[in-house]
């Protein structure tokens, strides 16, 4: 194996993609420099649990870490914390620290990472207008809902719908303000989301479907928001969930090519040379469907991370795996595999109002997508059943006496 | 019968730990059950990750 003792790889951005590839790096046998640069504070983390465990006090720091602090010493990757990375120079190979340090490479890894997309309408910048992306944002949310009582959530995505399930159990009186049709929207189907929304409105969260807002109310604190159709609601907390902006300053700086985020090839390769990008901030045709995505999601983070690392190490890369996402509200655990885009029928395994229960979307008779309720069986059936054609099988997934297994040929 | 001590595995995906010593008796998994003995298939209970993400925990 080819260790490539002299060489050095710089990774910029230490999330979940970044800090995942270091390690990767290390497991695949790369025995040369690796430089790990971010500009948080912390090592490496996991964010999902920030607007779920964490942010109701159940973990400590130290539980979110994606290794603990001795893992980088004892694996000789150099950590540079706390630390942006201003100027890339592709024909020099450099990189420039904001504070003016620079790091040489052989080979780059752009992994910046999305940030909250921000609203811009009045009383924006209110205090207590909280966005949720990472440590330091918990940190001021947790402050925040410790004084709360009535919440306005801005966005019906995942981060609305896991913040205001946790801000519930906190017993916080939540609102939700969704401006397209249903919670999800882009993501799930429909009877998904409807699902989650009388789940959610059971556990009292009032909700508002094309409800735009115009404005936040208050004088120094958001004490209220104003619809554009005039409404106009109390809150003494809000949280703003509308989507996350890739950060590509950096590459666009250095004429990388850009549209919505950094554009590579199936190995994650800009077309710099030694220059990847991987994670929330890759905009990258997925190895099993004719279109580009990017996909903003911790499974996709790791798989681009192993892409890369084994691109980097000679090794073969894996098979590519199916989109696949959970996410936990209340006591729901919502895993989904596939995309919805082709789907034109489904069929439901289980019993929707039970809340329990596997919604399995073809594209005629294929399957393309599973989207599943607590139940993991079924989500872990799906994720092998992806792409196959079920035919006459299509029926008999709703028959809960025929066991999943019958289906895996 | 092997008297190394038990590990514990972490799930590089979401940081579910999969404990030897405990097993994961719901899915099947027997106390005791050794990391390297579990189906490759095995997925992790928490998030569905695969077991080839999971690495030895030290914490």
């Amino acid at each position: 194996m080819n260790t490539q003792s002299d060489k050095n790889i710089v990774i910029v951005g230490a999330g979940h993609a970044g800090g995942s590839l270091a390690a990767f790096l290390r497991q695949y046998g790369y025995q040369g420099r690796i430089t790990l640069i971010g500009d948080e504070a912390s090592v490496p983390y996991h964010r999902p649990p920030l607007s779920k465990a964490w942010l109701k006090g159940e973990i400590a720091l130290e539980a979110l870490y994606l290794k603990p602090q001795t893992f980088y010493d004892s694996q000789n990757i150099e950590l540079v914390l706390g630390n942006r990375v201003v100027t890339l120079d592709p024909k020099e190979k450099v990189v420039y620290l904001s504070g003016g340090e620079s790091r040489d490479y052989d080979e780059l890894v752009i992994a910046t990472g999305a940030n909250s997309r921000r609203l811009n309408i009045p009383g924006s910048d209110l205090g207590n207008v909280f966005y949720l992306r990472n440590l330091e944002d918990a940190k001021k949310l947790a402050e925040g809902l410790r004084v709360c009582s009535r919440l306005a959530v801005i966005g019906g995505g995942y981060i609305g719908l896991e913040c205001a399930a946790t801000a519930r159990a906190m017993g916080i009186e939540v609102t939700l303000f969704e401006r397209t049709p249903r919670a999800l929207e882009r993501v799930a189907s429909e009877p998904l989301s409807a699902f989650l929304t009388r789940y959610h409105a059971t556990k009292g969260v009032e909700f508002c479907f094309e409800a735009s807002v115009a404005e936040i109310l208050g004088a120094d604190r958001a004490s209220g928001i104003r619809l554009t159709d005039g409404r106009v609601f109390q809150c003494d907390a809000v949280l703003v969930g509308v989507g996350a902006v890739p950060n590509t300053e950096l590459a666009v700086a250095a004429g990388l090519e850009c549209s919505n985020g950094i554009v590579v090839d199936e190995d994650c390769r800009t077309a710099l040379p030694s220059v990847f990008a991987i994670g929330d901030v890759a905009m990258r045709p997925h190895p099993l469907f004719q279109r580009n995505f990017r996909i903003e999601s911790v499974p996709s983070a790791m798989e681009q991370a192993k892409r890369v690392a084994s691109y980097l190490t000679g090794k073969a890369a894996s098979a590519a795996e199916q989109p696949w996402f959970w996410s936990d509200q209340y006591d729901l655990k919502l895993q989904m595999v596939g995309l919805l885009g082709d789907a034109n029928q489904h069929v439901v395994r289980g019993d929707i109002e039970s809340g329990k229960f596997c919604i399995f979307h073809f594209s005629d008779d294929r399957l393309v997508a599973a989207e599943a309720i607590n139940a993991s069986p079924e989500f872990f059936a799906a994720k092998k059943l992806i792409g196959v054609e079920l035919a006459e099988d299509k029926a008999r997934l709703s028959d809960m006496s025929v066991p999943l297994n019958e289906f895996i040929k | 019968m092997s008297h190394q001590e038990y590990k514990k595995w972490q799930c590089a995906t979401c940081g579910e730990i999969y404990d030897e010593e405990l097993g994961a008796p719901d899915e099947g998994i027997a106390p005791g059950t050794r990391f390297e003995d579990i189906p490759d298939t095995w997925m992790c209970p928490n998030c569905g990750a695969s077991k080839s993400d999971f690495a030895i925990y030290v914490g």
